[in-house]
């Protein structure tokens, strides 16, 4: 980290106490919106210094001069002030501004990951053959997850993004600037965390009633925990029989879910296979237990509203129970 | 438009150098934008069309100039000064000779502007 | 007129003062509002620009509630005060509301009101244009704005991104529909607006108002105006698309054919982002005639505002992709919109210096106009500072679509536009009311405004930095912004409760409060003649001007208009007359008898308004019928009120200036609109031509390999009838003048016909090689500009036989011929757009 960027986050740590999430730009954890963070704490100082100046010499001119100046003054002021320092300072922050950019977009020296952004949630699908560039349409195949997103640490790891709906964007601020999922198109982002942790996510462009829920999190790991993940993922449900697996797939859950290794295999909703060992259930709106498998499963409209998930209240209480514990096992 | 002899300014002279900005906008932007638009390589450089930019903004920046030079000559001849309310064609003239004058100054600045994308970005990226 | 010494006030018969009381009847029953239910059909400058003025504040207010509602949702985490649907529509209509019912509308209001004022004219040249705007304002405007007590506003957001709202699965109802046909029918308006005042500050100065005269008001009005010519016509082309996808199925916006949903945005932010500027502009002049009255001298870098206002309008147009950072385009092209973005900051801080300059160099009266002023440079430079900050990618790549950018624009905005517009109010009150505004109460709502606008959108920087996005809902405790929103919540009541004062101070009772005193701010410019109260002729007769601030300037100016011993001081005919000036030295060209009042516009917006809103419910039949009667409601008005033959050739205005009442070609009022109009209507039909292009630059191969063009010969028939069509209005022109009068009425059959073979031959080519508009974007596009072409044809058709009926009637003669030149100008456009469309469509996938 730079020295203004040190200074900054130390400002900001004392003067923002209690106001930072895992969510915000203030508290940066990668490349990007570390770079980005001194370059908005370096802009909002020079920012005020002029307006602080604009507004004095405006109070001056209107309140607190003894006589009026003369016209070549004037004119002084226009040329000085109202061209040529504006043209000076903007053409030196154009070109900063410019060459960050390449340096951000740099390629990704780390693995490759799809985001599908569908509404109301992210699938992700690691371990993707990703070539650079814009292509229609997202890589097939890979290892399915949804709604988290494991990164390795101290690498440059590729996001591709689209959408099969309409138009989001995918935004993790502390790791970086968002970047649109587009239908018929594939963006990329690149991120690269400093440290690791755990980082939310957000939709950023509205893409319908549910838009406010479409969170995820962004899980930062050292690099051999990614593989161990990545792998774990790739694996077959933990669990494939019982009561809650058959109910799954009788009350017709599997029509949207699928869990690997059980009939289940409907594509339209998340990959359910693993769904225990993530932190959160329906896009990052409430932690994994078993009670909230439960409520969300009674009343998804409830819980999120606008969720194109159907209520499934009209099913047995015990039912629902032994569905949400099965779930719960997925780990 | 004559570029040495006098001339009669007009609202069409007056926009002749934010004009020119437009187009060097437009070309430069449209020129990249069907550069990069198969965009399957990203990381291919884009030499050609950058030296394209570069030789069409020599040429904008020097039309330019001619404008503001011509500008600078009929406002000195026409006494110059900032003062141009009065009641005679001599002060209208000067009036949109200096105006042309500084619309020629700021596009010029403009299309320097435009111009540092092409300095920084060597592929589509 | 280059001999100042003709101007010099005289006339001997104005110093009789029974001659004076005469003229004054004369006048005042002329220019007389009509009474009664007839009062709704007055055209007039002052009438019109009064209720278009208040239906765009009564807009504004509305807006600003929904704008409280969302605050109210928002002002405490995981709320649940109103519905996530109702909160989508609220947020939705809020913005649409703002930008298009009240930002642009207000302009063009205030400029209808003002412009006259300021250039001493009677009226503009078009008044019941004018009034069509506004009855299409209020059609549009309220039912827009009406959809939301139904549950039926759209709720997608004012940009309306596509596929979201173009396919029925996501949003089903006829929100997008309202808001797509609803605000075009507005955009028509605005349209007309911009015809009305760029024909009016060009041609409608006083006699001696050369362009260094100018006031700036008139300026930045032409600037602007002009910004809308070319602003407006592409989002009239993106509805096109946009509804032919939501209504037909076209599949302009739908990647699996063809389409892309990044088209709508190039299209929207191309009309979008100059939108910014022309809301800022028209604001920061009525800024630009303050700062000069309360700074007691002229203004001082005249040029320098000059350069401002013109440099930012071209600039303004290099913008539109800075809204569009996070699609993924390559870093090149952000580059060139980041560069731009940071260069129209220039002009704008030369206007900021311009008035800092001017206060710094006069002494400076303080009154609550300037009050407010203050507070918008504040507030404004704020938002330009950030406006800086977000124009660098990098820094947007974060800001975008999150809070900040909430509170940047509102500074922007509040601070650009909604202060300079109080400020206004309170300055130009008298203007309207012939009295002023409280200064106690003025005071007070400025406070108000001023602390509750900055407690409002402060903190909104932090809080979209601090991870909150755009348009949710809720937003969850644990992101920490909690106490933020709270402010702002509370400091937008406080700035409600601002507006609230002003609008109390408008509205309160009189009694029987005194006028203010003729020009109560003392100031220099040509609007302040106006007696209070004002009477309907706006200016007693229309003055000479030999500078920028003749009231300053010219000695014993008010007495000499006041006596009528300018041009135009009497109504002796009984008709609305003004005086037609030339472009660049005002030298006076025509006297111009402007139209009266009339239900004709109304009704015509009427049928107007109707077709946009039975072809919003799909109702087709009313939708045909509707068209048809405001074709034939606007014809009539054309046949009765335009080019109607004076009595006379020519009449003496005073001072012994004899000027003619009747001028065709290009030194008539009608021409400039119709060229200026075509103008507009060349740059929608660039914007699908873009179209074209757009798709041709992101397709490897387009058209694509598999389908058949429109083919060669159908479009080349087309090309070839059309020129015919072109020859003979062309024809029809040139012989009526020469009064071959039998062969130009042969000519104009003969076109009309060809006109329609020449549509019908160019429509049958993509009809009869079966490109189906709904299976690819090609042949949706293929259709879209052939059918856009066709339709200029029939227009042309019928302009034809409208001018023919002229001829027969007697209306038009060789003398008189404004209907057959203005339709041979419409037919010039027409044969470019044939040329475009034929050359795009036959001839380059054949060279490709």
């Amino acid at each position: 980290m730079t020295r203004p960027g040190t200074i900054a986050a130390g400002l900001s740590g004392a003067v923002l106490t209690g106001c930072q999430g895992a969510q915000s730009a203030f508290d940066p954890a990668g490349v990007e919106a570390e770079r980005v963070l001194t370059l908005f704490w370096i802009m909002l100082a020079g920012g005020t210094a002029i307006w602080i100046v604009v507004i004095g010499v405006s109070y001056y001119a209107a309140r607190g001069k003894s006589g009026p100046y003369s016209d070549r003054s004037g004119i002084r002021l226009i040329v000085w002030g109202g061209c040529v320092f504006p043209a000076v300072v903007l053409a030196g922050l154009l070109w900063w501004g410019l060459t960050m950019m390449p340096e951000l977009r740099r390629a990704a020296d780390g693995p490759t990951i799809a985001v599908s952004a569908e509404r109301f949630w992210w699938r992700v699908a690691y371990a993707v053959e990703g070539e650079p560039g814009v292509i229609r349409n997202l890589p097939r195949g890979g290892v399915p997850s949804a709604n988290e997103i494991w990164i390795p640490l101290g690498k440059r790891t590729e996001i591709l993004l689209s959408s099969p709906d309409v138009i989001h964007s995918f935004w993790v601020p502390p790791l970086a600037g968002k970047m649109d999922a587009i239908p018929g198109r594939v963006n990329r982002l690149v991120l690269e965390p400093t440290r690791p942790g755990v980082f939310n996510g957000a939709c950023a462009e509205y893409c319908g009633t549910a838009h406010t829920y479409m969170g995820f999190r962004v899980v930062v790991v050292p690099e051999a925990e990614f593989e161990a993940y990545v792998a774990s993922q790739a694996l077959p449900a933990a669990t494939t029989d019982g009561s809650g697996a058959r109910l799954f797939v009788q009350n017709g859950c599997a029509a949207c879910h699928t869990v690997r290794g059980t009939a289940a295999d409907g594509d339209v909703g998340p990959d359910l296979t693993h769904v225990a060992s993530r932190r959160t259930i329906a896009a990052g709106l409430l932690p994994t237990t078993v009670e909230n498998f439960a409520a969300f499963i009674r009343s998804a409209e409830h819980i999120k509203p606008g969720v194109e998930m159907p209520a499934f209240g009209i099913l047995p209480e015990e039912e629902i129970t032994a569905i949400a514990q099965w779930l719960g096992k997925l780990e | 438009m004559q570029v040495f002899g006098k001339t009669q300014d007009n609202l069409w002279t007056l926009v002749a150098a934010p004009t020119i900005w437009g187009f060097h906008f437009l070309f430069s932007y449209f020129l990249a934008a069907y550069r990069c638009a198969p965009n399957d390589d990203i990381f291919n450089t884009i030499g050609g069309t950058r030296a394209a930019i570069a030789g069409v903004t020599a040429v904008c920046l020097l039309l330019i100039l001619l404008i503001a030079r011509r500008a600078w000559r009929e406002w000195r001849a026409d006494g110059g000064g900032y003062s141009n309310n009065q009641d005679t064609p001599e002060a209208r003239e000067r009036f949109l000779e200096f105006s042309t004058l500084l619309l020629a100054a700021l596009s010029f600045a403009a299309v320097v502007f435009e111009t540092l994308p092409v300095l920084v970005f060597w592929d589509c990226r | 007129m280059t001999d100042t010494t003709d101007r010099t006030p005289t006339g001997p018969d104005q110093d009789d003062e029974a001659v004076r009381r005469a003229q004054e009847a004369r006048l005042r029953e002329v220019w007389a509002a009509p009474k009664g239910w007839r009062y709704w059909s007055a055209v007039n400058n002052t009438e019109v620009g009064i209720w278009y003025t208040a239906l765009s504040f009564i807009f504004m207010l509305s807006a600003g509630v929904l704008a409280l509602i969302v605050r109210a949702q928002l002002a405490v985490p995981e709320n649940d005060l109103v519905t996530p649907d109702f909160y989508n529509q609220a947020f939705t209509l809020h913005g649409t509301a703002m930008m298009f019912l009240f930002a642009v509308p207000i302009f063009e209001a205030v400029a209808i009101i003002l412009l006259p004022q300021l250039l001493g004219a009677r009226d503009l040249p078009f008044p019941r244009l004018s009034a069509f705007g506004f009855w299409c304002f209020l059609i549009g405007g309220v039912f827009v704005m009406g959809s939301i007590f139904f549950g039926q506003a759209p709720s997608s957001g004012w940009f309306m991104y596509p596929p979201l709202t173009t396919e029925e699965e996501f949003t089903p109802g006829y929100g997008p529909d309202i808001w797509l046909l609803g605000l075009s029918f507005i955009e028509v308006a605005s349209l007309a607006a911009a015809v009305e005042l760029i024909v009016g500050t060009l041609k409608c100065r006083p006699p001696g108002m050369r362009l260094n005269l100018m006031p700036l008001y008139a300026w930045y009005v032409l600037v602007v105006a002009g910004m809308i010519l070319f602003a407006f016509p592409p989002l009239i082309a993106g509805d096109i698309l946009f509804e032919l996808e939501r209504l037909f199925d076209w599949p302009f916006f739908d990647p699996s054919r063809g389409g892309d949903p990044v088209l709508w945005q190039h299209l929207f932010w191309i009309f979008g982002h100059p939108e910014v500027y022309i809301v800022f502009l028209p604001a920061i002049a009525l800024v630009a005639m303050i700062v000069p009255t309360f700074a007691q001298r002229p203004i001082l870098g005249y040029s320098w505002i000059v350069l401002a206002a013109v440099g930012t309008g071209f600039i303004s147009f290099g913008l539109w992709v800075h809204h569009m950072y996070t699609t993924g385009l390559p870093s090149i092209s952000l580059g060139f919109f980041s560069a731009a973005s940071e260069a129209v900051a220039i002009p704008t801080g030369v206007q900021i210096f311009v008035f800092i300059a001017t206060l710094l160099t006069g002494r400076v009266i303080h009154s609550v106009p300037m009050l407010f002023v203050s507070g918008a440079l504040a507030n404004f430079v704020i938002g330009g500072l950030t406006g800086v900050m977000v124009a660098l990618a990098p820094f947007d790549w974060q800001a975008h679509d999150t809070y900040f950018v909430v509170a940047h624009l509102h500074y922007v905005l509040i601070g650009g536009m909604l202060f300079p517009v109080a400020a206004g109010v309170y300055y130009y009150w008298p203007l309207v009311s012939g009295r002023k505004l409280s200064d106690r109460l003025g005071r007070i709502a400025f406070w108000m405004m001023f602390a509750g606008f900055n407690l409002a959108f402060l903190p909104m920087h932090y809080s979209g930095l601090a991870g909150m996005p755009r348009r949710v809902w809720t937003y969850p405790e644990s992101l920490g912004v909690g106490t933020a929103n709270m402010i702002s919540s509370v400091g937008a009541f406080v700035f409600a409760a601002g507006i609230l004062i002003i609008v109390w101070d408008v509205l309160r009772p009189r009694g029987n409060e005194p006028y203010a005193k003729r020009n109560p701010w003392n100031a220099g410019t040509l609007e302040w003649l106006v007696e209070m109260p004002g009477e309907s002729w706006g200016v007693r007769s229309i003055p000479a001007v030999t500078s920028r601030y003749p009231i300053w300037e010219q000695p014993n100016f008010i007495d000499d208009v006041d006596n009528g011993r300018f041009y135009l001081s009497d109504a002796a005919e009984m008709k609305r007359e003004t005086i037609i000036t030339s472009v660049l030295d005002g030298k006076p060209l025509q006297c111009l008898r402007v139209p009266g009042p009339s239900f004709m516009p109304m009704i015509a917006a009427v049928f107007t308004g109707a077709m946009f809103i039975f072809a919003t419910f799909h109702w087709w039949a009313a939708t045909i019928v509707a068209m048809g009667l405001s074709t034939i409601s606007i014809m009539v008005w054309l046949w009765r009120g335009t080019a109607v033959i004076p009595e006379k050739p020519e009449k003496d205005v005073g001072l012994g200036l004899k000027l003619p009442l009747y001028k065709s070609g290009p030194h008539s009022v009608g021409w400039w609109a119709m060229f200026i109009m075509m103008m507009g209507d060349a740059t929608a039909f660039l914007g699908l031509v873009f179209g074209y292009y757009y798709f041709f630059t992101i397709h490897a191969d387009f058209p694509p390999p598999s389908t058949v063009g429109p083919g060669v010969l159908w479009p080349t028939v087309a090309f070839g009838l059309f020129a015919v069509a072109w020859a003979t209005a062309f024809g029809a022109r040139l012989s009526n003048q020469a009064g071959r009068i039998g062969r130009a009425r042969v000519l104009m059959a003969a076109g009309a016909l060809v006109a329609l073979a020449a549509s019908a031959a160019l429509l049958w080519g993509p009809y009869v090689t079966g490109l189906r508009p709904t299976a690819h974007v090609y042949p949706a596009t293929v259709w879209v500009i052939t059918i856009w072409t066709a339709a200029h044809g029939v227009a042309g058709s019928l302009m034809l036989g409208y001018c023919l009926a002229r001829s027969l009637a007697g209306r038009m003669t060789p003398a008189h011929d404004i209907d057959i030149f203005n339709v041979a100008l419409y037919w010039h456009f027409v044969g470019l757009t044939v040329i475009v469309t034929v050359g795009t469509l036959a001839y380059l996938p054949v060279l490709m």
